[in-house]
């Protein structure tokens, strides 16, 4: 393995050295410094103002949501060279020591390869998914029989909102911008990302705000329980748990509008030659469009959760009927963001699907232009349908039907995404692969999820149904049955890649059937208890609902020990799986074209790409050429 | 792509699509999937969702039959190697299904506007309800000044209620009346139902409101109007009973608690107010202390069985006269 750049490698450090070099033990002390910081600003600025009392947990604890991170991630070194840069010293122009993985030590520390990056984020999202799997079957077990067993009503309301913000913060966001960070730059033919240091502190953000949340929920005094959709003047009174919440969301925020930057930047600027915009797969399309969403719309929630912290920790009134505060505003920016997050959260699993069908039908994607077309109508409608959460809340009455509109015609792009798939399909050859049957799932349940969705659209309908069981069953089948697919699909498709390993076959598709039909079980009842009356996020329920929801209960057991099966041959595989080879799945896209795992620099030789990525079926058709003149090395000592 | 689909598969497809759409309108016909509308409001949704029901169907049949056919006709053999048909698009039908989704939606958005503007119709001389939420009650205000815990409304008659909340949001909805709004502290919303079928139906908060949420459950009573004019007129002698029992009534204390003098007071979420005697006793207070704390702090002592539900604000949202009939009222009940 020839290299473009040579390796240099950290100096192995002794003595003092171990201790201020970035790593874990400077985390041991330098988190504490900033802990003090934390406690003695707040203190201070109180003792010396006259404020009484001197030690407020509430704004303690605010202050120290900001600096505990700080301080972590200057231990681990997030921003060791920025910090060596800023402060005058001379840098090494190509100073690629925190770069690639040799061991699995080189997982645990600021690593600039976004491939050792991308890896930590699938596995740190996992980790969370399982813990918000967790928690939804402990609620599950507590709404199998109406009345109260096993958690009071305020346990059960953090379980719930835990469970959502975990699911959406930490899981499913994350995880799509964990697959793009492994596979963008392979396709796009690009060494790495083109910021790959900001891309290592995005991550570092990551377990941060995942441990926030979890925190927030066995804080004395109580956990966030607002629901994750956190609504004022509600939030605003609950216990302190509530502000891990809020400082949670802003380090995740902070992380996914990190990502996208990084992703926009690469992908407009580092396309191998001749990778046109038209010749770029749909996982990057799709990927670009999401991370403009991200860019646009994530400062939003930021906002929302900043306002609700001020009217708590300052006591300003932006949500304070009492004080003069609008109200509806809250959900307004909160809707502002979280309706494109549903985009942001499906988006990158059409381009998942795009690649999947192609490759596993062996046919190129049918109508590729308006494939990447739609996905910009989506990215554009997107914007101008948040209100249609916010049908039976008291917003201005004249708002709901224009916003019933689009949200009518946003099912348009979304039909022509699934047309085309199943256009795809028609005359392939079809290999039933684990990645190919997770896709089949998620285009038949995605339908199920967008027709659901029709209904809701529909205002009258929607003050029928929202706020019940049934929009619990809807976005289910959108995320769930959506992104979740979507997700399973490329960590299947991509594992041989990204381990040099093929994962056991069998066991993928016992993964997929125990998911795919507890999936059903528990979330298809879920519209009916929804339609005939039961409302959502409530501990106690009428007793005419109680045979189903235990039903509903004993397969969301089933539905979560399926994901047993998953880590285990993951786990399994990992470690002893058949090796992959480079291309197991005969595709064309570049991150096939290279060894499983790639090269640390992707690419030994610069790819020259002269044609389109999905050419399956037509004779002599080519994506890229290697060979071109090779470029002089840079980067020597 | 058209050209290559043979008149063979196409019966085949049409089968398919065939089989999907007879499965899935048994579907949503066999199940009750709505529950028995009782108000007119409830019927044009209902007609909005049978419509919708009738387009997903055809849709997802589409979709049901191209799929399950494609999965059984072009099933690759394991040591098939070779690739599909290298077709990348088909520009008239791209348009197709451009089109038809866009006219389909288009369809529902018409119908669901025009009743959604049927349904916010209140008719010249609207019975006109104002609602309040604390968490977690309901307090129903009549035009003649009386308040009661839960809804009557008369059969037949429109009723505008006029929903405002003292903390945080709350939503009104009753499944028959299919009719939901939420009520926003600092802001008054509205609601229109007209009442088409008499019985007693449940109310529920559908907004996350704190504690008591799942236990913010009321219900309202259908009766033919005439009999609402009387009942109206009724509630007016009502006032010639104990100061205390309005007050009682007022602040929807039967939604939680059960009191025999007190009509309608059957709830079982908080203690039995019958038994105050006994709690005061296990709370070691005499016996009017004890009520009057147990409405102003009610966290002070939780009778055991009982979880601690009620919202303080609700005591203190009683004006000091009010509540001092309030308290004789249950210690004269009590005795």
């Amino acid at each position: 393995m020839t290299e473009l750049h040579e390796h240099h490698t950290a100096p192995a450090r002794t003595g003092i050295r171990r201790l201020t070099g970035p790593g874990w033990l400077r985390v041991l002390w330098v988190t504490p410094i900033f802990f003090g910081i934390g406690v003695g600003l707040p203190v201070l600025i109180r003792w010396l103002a006259h404020w009484h009392p001197v030690w407020k947990g509430s704004v303690i604890l605010t202050v120290e949501l900001v600096t505990v991170p700080l301080g972590f991630l200057v231990g681990i070194g997030g921003f060791d060279y920025w910090a060596h840069y800023a402060s005058g010293r001379p840098t090494v122009e190509d100073d690629h020591s925190s770069h690639g993985a040799k061991s699995w030590r080189d997982y645990f520390r600021v690593n600039t390869d976004h491939k050792v990056i991308g890896i930590q984020y699938v596995v740190t999202t996992i980790i969370f998914f399982c813990i918000g799997g967790l928690l939804a079957m402990l609620f599950r077990a507590e709404l199998a029989q109406p009345g109260d067993q096993y958690f009071n009503p305020q346990t059960f309301n953090v379980l719930v909102s835990n469970h959502a913000a975990l699911m959406i913060f930490l899981f499913v966001i994350p995880a799509f911008a964990g697959l793009g960070n492994y596979v963008i730059p392979l396709m796009l033919g690009a060494a790495d990302m083109a910021f790959p240091r900001l891309n290592a502190l995005s991550f570092w953000l990551l377990p941060m705000a995942g441990l926030m949340l979890v925190a927030g929920m066995v804080t004395p005094g109580g956990g966030p329980s607002a629901g994750w959709t956190c609504y004022a003047p509600l939030c605003s009174h609950q216990p302190l748990g509530q502000v891990f919440f809020n400082m949670g969301v802003q380090w995740a925020g902070a992380s996914s509008i990190m990502t996208a930057l990084n992703f926009l930047v690469t992908i407009i600027t580092m396309r191998a030659p001749g990778m046109t915009f038209w010749r770029m797969p749909l996982l990057v399309w799709a990927n670009f469009t999401t991370s403009l969403l991200v860019v646009i719309a994530t400062p939003f929630i930021a906002g929302s959760q900043f306002f609700v912290m001020f009217d708590r920790v300052l006591h300003t009134h932006f949500f304070e009927p009492g004080g003069g505060g609008y109200v509806l505003g809250y959900q307004h920016i909160f809707w502002f963001y979280s309706h494109p997050a549903v985009y942001i959260m499906m988006l990158p699993g059409f381009g998942i699907i795009s690649e999947v069908i192609a490759v596993m039908s062996r046919k190129p994607v049918f109508g590729y232009r308006l494939m990447a077309l739609s996905l910009m109508a989506i990215l554009v409608l997107g914007f101008s349908v948040w209100a249609h959460h916010m049908f039976v809340a008291g917003m201005a009455g004249w708002l709901r039907v224009p916003m019933m509109v689009t949200s009518m015609v946003i099912a348009v792009p979304t039909g022509i995404k699934i047309f085309s798939w199943l256009a795809t399909m028609w005359e392939g050859r079809i290999h039933f692969t684990t990645p190919m049957l997770f896709a089949l799932g998620f285009l038949s349940m995605f339908v199920i999820g967008g027709l659901s969705g029709i209904y809701l659209a529909s205002v009258p309908i929607d003050i029928h149904a929202s706020d019940t069981y049934f929009i619990v069953a809807h976005i289910h089948y959108v995320l769930f049955g959506g992104s979740v697919f979507t997700i399973f699909a490329g960590i299947y498709y991509w594992f041989p890649k990204m381990t040099g390993r093929m994962y056991d076959e069998r066991l993928g598709k016992l993964h997929f059937w125990l998911t795919f039909i507890g999936f059903n079980l528990t979330f298809f009842p879920m519209h009916y208890i929804g339609l005939q009356g039961m409302p959502r996020r409530v501990a106690d329920y009428a007793g005419r609902f109680a045979d189903i929801n235990l039903f509903i209960s004993i397969a969301s057991f089933g539905l979560g020990a399926s994901t047993l099966v998953f880590l285990y041959n993951m786990a399994k595989s990992w470690k002893h799986g058949e090796p992959a080879g480079g291309n197991p799945w005969r595709a064309l896209t570049l991150e096939w074209q290279v060894s499983s795992p790639p090269p640390i620099f992707n690419f030994d030789e610069i790819p020259q790409v002269v044609g389109h990525p999905y050419e399956y079926g037509v004779p002599g058709a080519k994506h890229a050429i290697f060979g071109a003149p090779k470029p002089e090395p840079v980067g020597t000592d | 792509m058209l050209r290559r689909v043979r008149r063979g598969s196409i019966f085949q497809l049409l089968g398919f699509a065939a089989i999907a759409a007879v499965i899935t309108s048994l579907v949503a016909v066999l199940v009750p999937w709505l529950p028995n509308p009782a108000s007119d409001e409830a019927k044009r949704i209902h007609f909005v969702y049978w419509f919708t029901t009738v387009i997903c169907i055809g849709v997802f049949a589409a979709v049901a039959a191209v799929m399950t056919y494609s999965v059984i006709k072009f099933r690759a053999r394991p040591d098939d190697d070779s690739d599909g048909a290298p077709i990348h698009g088909h520009t008239k039908l791209e348009i197709i299904w451009t089109a038809i989704p866009a006219v389909l939606v288009t369809a529902i958005s018409i119908v669901s506007a025009i009743v959604l503007a049927q349904n916010s119709r209140t008719g010249s001389h609207p019975l006109v309800v104002k609602v309040v939420a604390v968490q977690f009650a309901w307090k129903f205000t009549y035009p003649n000044g009386k308040s009661y815990g839960y809804l009557t409304l008369p059969k037949g008659r429109h009723v505008k209620l006029d929903l405002t909340a003292n903390d945080v949001i709350h939503s009104f909805w009753s499944p028959e009346l299919s009719q939901k709004q939420d009520a926003v502290p600092g802001q008054h919303t509205s609601l229109v139902i007209t009442p088409s079928r008499t019985g007693t139906f449940p109310v529920i908060c559908t907004e996350l409101c704190g504690l008591g949420h799942a236990l913010m459950r009321s219900h309202v009573t259908i009766i033919p109007a005439a009999k609402f004019d009387t009942w109206m007129k009724a509630g007016g002698q009502a006032a010639s009973g104990p100061p205390g029992l309005a007050v009682f009534q007022e602040n929807g204390c039967g939604g939680c608690h059960t009191l025999k003098a007190a009509p309608g007071a059957n709830g079982t979420i908080g203690p039995d107010l019958d038994k105050l005697k006994q709690e005061a006793a296990r709370a070691h207070q005499p016996l009017a202390a004890f009520i009057k704390e147990s409405i102003l702090k009610p966290s002070a002592y939780i009778e055991p069985g009982y979880r601690d539900a009620m919202p303080p604000t609700l005591g203190a949202s009683i004006p000091a006269g009010k509540l001092t009939q309030l308290v004789q009222y249950l210690e004269q009940s009590a005795k």
